[in-house]
């Protein structure tokens, strides 16, 4: 199945809008078959890089690969790649089994192939037996279902979905990760997939690339960039988490008068944040020598059904105006009471748990 | 009836002497309204007729311009009441009369006596005269162009493009004129279907000269002044003026159709009487003298001529002045009543063809 | 609670319901009383004053004079294939432009569309004439054109067909390009995009996806300027030199030859006839909402 899918090869991408970056010297390897996802806020350069793969954009200068054909200067029609828009872009003087028939047209295939194909097409995305139907009877899902196998019925290399979920609800667009992350499976395309949701990226990506700014930040496995953050931008982007300014000096972290332990080794002085998840830390009966603790009272505590989540402030003498989120999953009866709101309490964080990074271009 | 007028005008004396100082408009009996054709030819009757005819009388003439004896029409059917007195071509009142739309003027009180012969009807008092006449562009022919309808219609002998009016009015005269009816038969020629026909296809064997059918006065003295055509049909008083802004016109008085403009007065009109009297003043030579300063259509009024109340080489200039006047012939309203409707669908097929 | 409470409530609210639609259509009331007041009731007047004839008694002699004369049915083919090719043009020339339009940013269309909308700011008499000073015989294009020796003889742009045709496109692009270029802008670009991304090549994309999205605002448009060429008058009487008799032209005509609406109405009321059966004939083939949905 090898020849099903093809790398995609980013070097030194660069678009600029005037003086605006919107894409800064980007580097990326999508392996083949690969599902990598570009995440980002809106504005990132996200969009524009994909827009650049599909050959909308014309990046100033840099170079992308298909397989190792240089694709930069070719034409969108002749790129042969699959795409779903955000707005799913049917035509809406065409029927479903039209819009899907649409790129076998264009390529020649004859009509019972066609016909084989669109019936393929709308069975994989479980639409069977609505071809007949107009554009505007569909649902958002079902709209979605049609782009999408409109942009798989050539059964392209390469597919490129701008967040294709965007416009859907909650619910639906839950089960549509799920659904598309089994059908690239089944396909093994290589999948680039927009969007600005870290949730659905962590939820259907083998990679995600974390943009923002027009640069990327940090390539990586979902687990890889969850847990070890490369900067501060990443580290606030990607799940919930408070950020802590520590000071490094010597190889000691240092948060106001109290030291800090971490997982890493620090080489480097300056400015450093301390990335605390609220699920990992707990409320410390005692203090023990494997985890930092932080004092603090609790000032708001909220139930959210599966989990509880508490604001704590901290004690302002010693780490100025801030404060930390705690989340306990509810439930769980072993810890007993939950701490009352304006209780005293002492939060504990692991210190295979506590993980720094620079501060240097984040944003708090 | 004559009494009551009596108490009116005794009525308005009063005013006048008593009240000088009031604007005599804020009486409706004291103010007429009349309408004409707008542009040079209004502008002359304006300040040589109107105006000072209305002063002469102490009253107030309020103008405006209108569209024909159809607005006439439609003013009388409709019952609404915009103006007193109209100024119209005599076909157009011949015509308003037929209809029944006009009033019969009152002739004990317009003094016409002196009036050139046919010069008035009963539902126009003779105004001015004016013709119809074959001009050419002098750049083009220099002096020897179609003197005569025969030249007009022989495009071999005048090549170069011509301009006939939109409606039939004076273009079948011209035709039979050119195909060799004498001018005291035209109208026995035109007095049957036949005659109308052999004069439309004299008109058709030179319509592929013609450039333009034109519309009005206006637009065929543009025309030859642009040089669009090298000769078209047209009214004296418009080349005349057109020759005095510069342009290359000029017209032989042999293709003259001579036609007369008058006064008439709109069906059940309030101000009949006093309308009656405004047009009784406006006969007078002395106006008709002061009008033709302006353009050149002359006085149906022969004591204009016999009074010398123009200068001579102006008086040369007028379609009625006898020596112009021997040369042509004069157009019939009666051969309109009977025949326009008939003449006009005919021709407007002639010119889609 | 009790039932009865319930009750007295339902019919209230069933009486605001029914005030809401009532208030909802009078807002249309305005609409309809000004159509009634001034087409329906026109319209039908015209209708009957048509078989009134010239002696004010009932006859069909205005219907009869159309049939017999040759004349009026020239002038209804005239009428129409001015119309026609009016149309035409106007199309040949501003789907370009509102294409153009509706490809470049907002704020240079709004520049554009100034262009195309100055001369509706000019009125129609004096451009029609504007057309004449420059095309006559011894008008500007001539002139010059004769000057430079790109011309031996100056060619008839006016006075014919074609100068009422050059006339009336120039007055009638605006109605084509406003409807059309107002679609055209609603058109989803990432439809077009798909496309491409699909396989197609430019123009293919613009045959087989953009065109037919455009078809609402270009049949709007198509509509639009054909039925206001249809009652022409201006334009052809200048520029067409008596050679171009349009319907309007013969209705103005026939007032004033016969003296009574009846001849001038019974012209109205075939022209809108025909115009209608050809509106219904052409809506048969293309049914005008087709693609009036958007995903």
């Amino acid at each position: 199945m090898t020849d099903s899918s093809l790398n995609i090869s980013i070097k030194d991408v660069t678009k600029t809008y005037g003086d605006f970056y919107a894409l800064k010297d980007v580097s990326l390897e999508v392996l083949s078959g690969e599902f990598l996802t570009l995440l980002g806020p809106s504005g990132s350069g996200k969009t524009t890089l994909l827009m650049v793969l599909a050959g909308f954009t014309s990046p100033d200068y840099g170079s992308v690969r298909f397989g190792g054909e240089e694709v930069v200067l070719k034409p969108p029609h002749l790129r042969g790649i699959g795409m779903v828009f955000q707005n799913y872009a049917l035509f809406p003087h065409m029927n479903v089994a039209e819009n899907v028939g649409y790129p076998q047209k264009l390529r020649g295939v004859s009509k019972e192939e066609t016909r084989k194909s669109v019936e393929n097409a709308l069975a994989t995305v479980k639409l069977h037996g609505l071809g007949h139907r107009r554009v505007d009877e569909l649902s958002g899902g079902q709209k979605q279902r049609v782009a999408l196998a409109r942009a798989i019925v050539f059964q392209p290399k390469i597919l490129l979905m701008d967040e294709p979920l965007s416009a859907l609800d909650k619910k639906l667009r839950e089960e549509m990760q799920i659904e598309l992350r089994q059908l690239h499976d089944s396909l093994n395309m290589t999948t680039v997939y927009v969007t600005h949701d870290q949730k659905e990226a962590l939820t259907m990506s083998d990679r995600i690339a974390v943009i923002n700014d027009g640069r990327l930040m940090q390539l990586g496995t979902p687990n890889e960039i969850y847990r070890r953050p490369e900067n501060a931008f990443t580290a606030d982007f990607i799940g919930e988490s408070s950020l802590l300014p520590a000071k490094v000096k010597n190889g000691i972290a240092t948060i106001g008068s109290k030291k800090l332990k971490g997982a890493q080794k620090l080489k480097e002085d300056g400015d450093f944040m301390l990335v605390v998840r609220p699920e990992k830390l707990f409320i410390a009966n005692k203090k023990a020598r494997d985890a930092n603790h932080f004092e603090g009272l609790v000032e708001d505590s909220i139930f959210q059904g599966e989990s509880q989540l508490m604001v704590i402030k901290l004690d302002p003498e010693n780490y100025g105006e801030r404060s930390l989120r705690l989340r306990i999953p509810n439930g769980s009866t072993s810890l007993g009471k939950l701490p009352d709101i304006n209780e005293k309490i002492i939060l504990g964080l692991k210190i295979t748990d506590s993980y720094f990074v620079e501060a240097a271009n984040g944003r708090d | 009836m004559k009494s009551f007028c009596m108490v009116k005008k005794v009525a308005v004396a009063a005013f006048l002497l008593g009240f000088a100082s009031f604007s005599t408009a804020s009486f409706a009996d004291e103010t007429l309204r009349i309408v004409s054709w707008g542009g040079a030819y209004q502008k002359g009757q304006s300040v040589g007729i109107f105006q000072p005819a209305a002063e002469a009388m102490g009253i107030t003439v309020k103008e405006d311009t209108y569209g024909g004896i159809s607005d006439v029409k439609l003013m009388v059917k409709s019952g609404a009441d915009k103006f007193d007195i109209f100024s119209s071509g005599a076909g157009g009142c011949a015509s308003g009369g037929a209809e029944g739309i006009l009033e019969k003027l009152d002739y004990s009180v317009i003094d016409v006596s002196n009036h050139l012969p046919g010069m008035y009807s009963d539902y126009c008092a003779g105004a001015d005269i004016f013709s119809v006449v074959a001009a050419w562009n002098t750049e083009t022919y220099g002096d020897n162009g179609p003197r005569s309808w025969a030249d007009f219609f022989d495009v071999e002998k005048f090549p170069g493009t011509r301009a006939m009016r939109a409606k039939v009015d004076s273009q079948l005269e011209a035709a039979l004129l050119a195909d060799g009816v004498a001018k005291e038969d035209i109208y026995k020629v035109l007095d049957s279907e036949e005659g109308i026909d052999r004069a439309l296809d004299k008109i058709r064997s030179i319509k592929p000269h013609i450039a333009v059918w034109w519309t009005s006065g206006a637009q065929h003295a543009q025309l030859m002044k642009d040089g669009e055509v090298d000769m078209t049909t047209g009214w004296n008083g418009r080349f005349d003026v057109a020759k005095l802004d510069g342009a290359k016109v000029a017209y032989d008085w042999k293709t003259g159709i001579m036609d007369w403009e008058g006064y008439g007065i709109p069906k059940g009109v309030k101000n009949k009487d006093l309308a009656m009297k405004y047009i009784a003043e406006m006969m007078k030579p002395e106006y008709m003298a002061e009008f033709a300063k302006y353009i050149t259509y002359g006085p149906t009024n022969k004591l204009v001529y016999e009074l010398n109340l123009m200068e001579e080489a102006r008086a040369r200039q007028m379609p009625s002045h006898p020596d112009n006047a021997k040369h042509q012939m004069t157009l019939r309203t009666d051969w309109y009543a009977k025949w326009r409707t008939i003449a006009a669908e005919k021709y407007t097929e002639m010119m889609t063809e | 609670m009790g039932g009865t409470k319930l009750n007295s409530n339902q019919a209230e609210l069933a009486q605001l319901a029914r005030r809401e639609h009532f208030t909802f259509f009078g807002l249309t009331l305005p609409y309809l009383v000004l159509v009634g007041a001034m087409i329906i009731a026109p319209i039908g007047w015209l209708f009957f004053l048509s078989f009134i004839g010239r002696d004010g008694s009932f006859s069909i002699e205005n219907y009869e004079r159309m049939i017999n004369s040759k004349a009026y049915i020239r002038i209804f083919l005239t009428t129409f294939k001015i119309s026609i090719l009016t149309t035409f043009f106007c199309a040949l020339l501003g789907y370009p432009l509102a294409y153009f339009m509706s490809q470049i940013s907002r704020k240079w269309a709004n520049i554009c569309m100034i262009g195309v909308l100055i001369p509706f700011w000019t009125s129609l008499l004096v451009r029609t004439y504007a057309w004449l000073v420059l095309l006559q015989k011894k008008g500007l294009v001539n002139t010059i054109a004769v000057d430079l020796g790109l011309l031996s003889e100056p060619i008839k742009f006016v006075h014919n067909t074609s100068g009422t045709l050059i006339g009336m496109v120039h007055i009638m692009l605006p109605f084509l390009i406003l409807p059309l270029y107002a679609n055209m802008r609603a058109i989803d670009p990432h439809c077009v995009k798909a496309a491409s991304s699909l396989g197609a090549t430019s123009i293919r994309a613009f045959w087989t996806v953009f065109f037919p999205l455009s078809m609402p605002g270009l049949l709007a448009g198509l509509l639009i300027v054909f039925v206001l060429c249809l009652g022409f008058y201006v334009t052809p009487a200048v520029l067409g030199g008596g050679k171009v008799i349009m319907a309007a032209m013969k209705i103005s005509s026939n007032i004033e030859l016969y003296f009574s609406w009846g001849a001038a109405s019974a012209l109205g009321v075939v022209l809108l006839a025909v115009t209608m059966l050809i509106l219904f004939i052409a809506s048969k083939l293309v049914s005008l909402d087709q693609f009036g949905q958007r995903s």
